[in-house]
């Protein structure tokens, strides 16, 4: 049974959004997309705030929108916790007050997700007392008080600090998490929380699959910019992280700790014979997989620093690539950019 | 250009000041007890009393849904209403009192069938002078209310939506959300239309007379009083100059930000 189910197709205005979309349990799936695609408008259809034209819509199991039958169930019969974009706390009440908002949620329950959430110590403040990272802690620690059957979170980590964000991941990562959905226009974000990929783009579903697919294969011009870029864990002490696979990295500006790593693959050049010059990573690689990309062609590498390198046509010829060529790839530190976990 | 600036600001605060002082001034201190404690003063301030919170309450009960229609509805004829709705605080008082007469006098519109159908007289009698006084006070609230409904229309859906995807029915979420989200609107919007409708004056005596215990105010007999007795007329208006600042004094914070 899928936490989540959707078939169906709604207008608003000027917008047509028609999404074939399932979420199954202790899932995390991102719909990743441009502003104006459509994202929000679906959470808000998910959650009963707009309604179908034609198809179906079930939460748990059980059908909640199905204009064809006409059944329908209004926002407070679904079980959905909805974190929205704005984070749209009561104003007139306090942290604690806003947690425990949803008919039946007791007082232990506030208690142990204000104390998950790091907000213990604010509990008697009011929202416009709270900063960003803690507003957004309490909104989630609200949708999860009622223990709905799948969270929805729209940009849950936009402008969130280091604390804030880590909090966050923790309370999403645990195994009592229900089934998340979330919606975002970062594909960083996108790929370090999701387990699946839905990227929609004018109100439809362009593509779909696990980070990684989506990433070596992009369908769409709007996917290869964005969800094409490398993402690279890293563990980062002043000006060099080093990765999982033990390669050094170096970048631009001092980070300490965990990081991810984010190269855009235009910026991963490729030479034939090892180049000299200005502070720049550069390693080895075998090329695995070469892939058109619209007017320019995808070059997958493996190596100390597994990337996609995206070239054009002439390089390709011009460097005589092919499946198991060896080349040297090379990225100027200032193109890395490092994101704190 | 300054000093001009500030020579006319200063005399407009003179026109503001100088009634008040003049009447602290000529105020009978002595013999003020004796002229608040007596029956034409207490029979005054009772009627007025009566009359401005009745007019409150029914300001309150049809005023809130019609804020509701025109902030949070897109129902056709609303630009009309809301013309209709100021019409009251632009119009002469006098205007309002005598329309109502055409409309509810025994021979009006209206007044007609009601004397017919439930023997119901409103002109010259206490129902009358709060009808009188609701007309001139309604529009006062609605436009409190209606203004912040409009213009926090978008985050009061908002706000609405996620108390109903956190389980609450809508009539939950209009106790728990709506309501106290325009609290303060309500109020001073209130406090504006009680004030209101406790100074009414030209409707009142056009619309039901002056007749000392039924519809006599506070302001009709400090108008006849200052004929015969200023002194009585002076101790009336310190009356009134204390509720004002009763009324006035909460509000403060709203109109005067940035202390």
């Amino acid at each position: 049974m899928s936490a989540l189910s959707l078939a169906g197709m709604t207008r608003m205005g000027d917008l047509r959004l028609d999404v074939d979309l399932v979420v199954e349990p202790d899932e995390t799936v991102a719909v990743l997309g441009p502003n104006g695609a459509g994202k929000t408008s679906l959470l808000r259809l998910l959650a009963g705030l707009l309604s179908l034209d034609s198809g179906a819509l079930a939460i748990g199991g059980a059908t909640v929108d199905e204009p064809g039958t006409g059944a329908f169930l209004p926002p407070h019969l679904r079980r959905v916790g909805w974190v929205p974009q704005d984070r749209l706390l009561f104003p007139h009440l306090t942290v604690a007050g806003n947690v425990g908002f949803g008919p039946g949620v007791d007082a232990d329950r506030v208690a142990g997700l204000l104390d998950a959430l790091g907000l213990t110590g604010l509990a008697y403040r009011r929202p416009d007392e709270c900063s960003g990272g803690q507003a957004q802690r309490v909104a989630l620690a609200r949708a999860l008080a009622t223990d709905p059957v799948v969270l929805l979170l729209d940009e849950p980590s936009a402008a969130l600090d280091v604390e804030s964000r880590h909090l966050i991941n923790g309370v999403l990562t645990a195994a009592e998490a229900p089934a998340t959905l979330l919606v975002t226009h970062d594909p960083v974000e996108a790929a370090t929380l999701a387990d699946r990929l839905v990227v929609l783009e004018n109100g439809a579903v362009s593509q779909a699959g696990s980070p990684r697919e989506v990433r070596s294969r992009p369908k769409t011009r709007y996917v290869a910019s964005l969800a094409g870029l490398n993402l690279l864990e890293a563990t980062a002490s002043g000006t060099v992280a080093v990765t999982a696979l033990g390669t050094r990295v170096v970048l631009a500006e001092p980070a300490e700790g965990p990081v991810h790593l984010v190269v855009p693959p235009t910026a991963v050049a490729l030479h034939r014979s090892a180049p000299d010059g200005s502070p720049r990573n550069v390693w080895q690689a075998g090329v695995t997989d070469l892939q058109p990309a619209f007017e320019r062609i995808r070059v997958v590498l493996d190596g100390p620093l597994p990337v996609v390198a995206e070239v054009t046509p002439a390089a390709v010829e011009e460097l005589g690539l092919r499946v198991g060529s060896e080349v040297w790839a090379a990225v100027k530190a200032t193109e890395v950019a490092c994101h704190a976990i | 250009m300054r000093r001009f600036l500030l020579a006319f600001a200063g005399l407009a605060v003179v026109l503001l000041a100088l009634p008040i002082v003049g009447l602290l001034q000529r105020m009978p201190w002595s013999s003020l007890p004796d002229l608040l404690g007596d029956d034409v003063t207490l029979d005054a301030l009772r009627v007025s009393l009566v009359v401005s919170l009745v007019a409150a309450l029914v300001v309150l009960v049809l005023g809130t849904p019609l804020a509701w229609a025109l902030g949070r509805t897109d129902l056709p004829g609303r630009r009309i209403v809301r013309a209709l709705v100021v019409l009251p605080m632009v119009l002469p008082p006098v205007v309002g009192g005598a329309a109502l007469l055409f409309a509810l006098g025994r021979r009006g519109l209206i007044g007609q069938w009601l004397d017919r159908w439930f023997g119901l007289t409103l002109p010259f009698t206490l129902t009358g002078a709060i009808v009188a006084a609701t007309f001139v006070a309604l529009p006062f609230y609605v436009i409190a209310v209606e203004g912040a409904l409009r213009t926090a229309r978008r985050e009061i859906d908002d706000l609405e939506g996620v108390a109903s995807t956190l389980g609450a029915p809508p009539l939950t979420v209009l106790r728990r959300i709506t309501l106290p989200r325009l609290l303060p609107a309500m109020g001073a919007g209130l406090a504006l239309a009680w004030a209101r409708a406790l100074g009414e004056f030209g409707a009142t005596i056009t619309f039901a007379g002056n007749l000392p215990g039924r519809t006599q105010t506070l302001p009709l007999a400090t108008f006849l009083a200052l004929q015969s007795e200023p002194e009585r007329a002076l101790a009336l208006s310190l009356v009134m100059l204390a509720v004002a600042l009763a009324v006035l004094l909460p509000l403060r914070d709203r109109w005067l930000p940035g202390r």
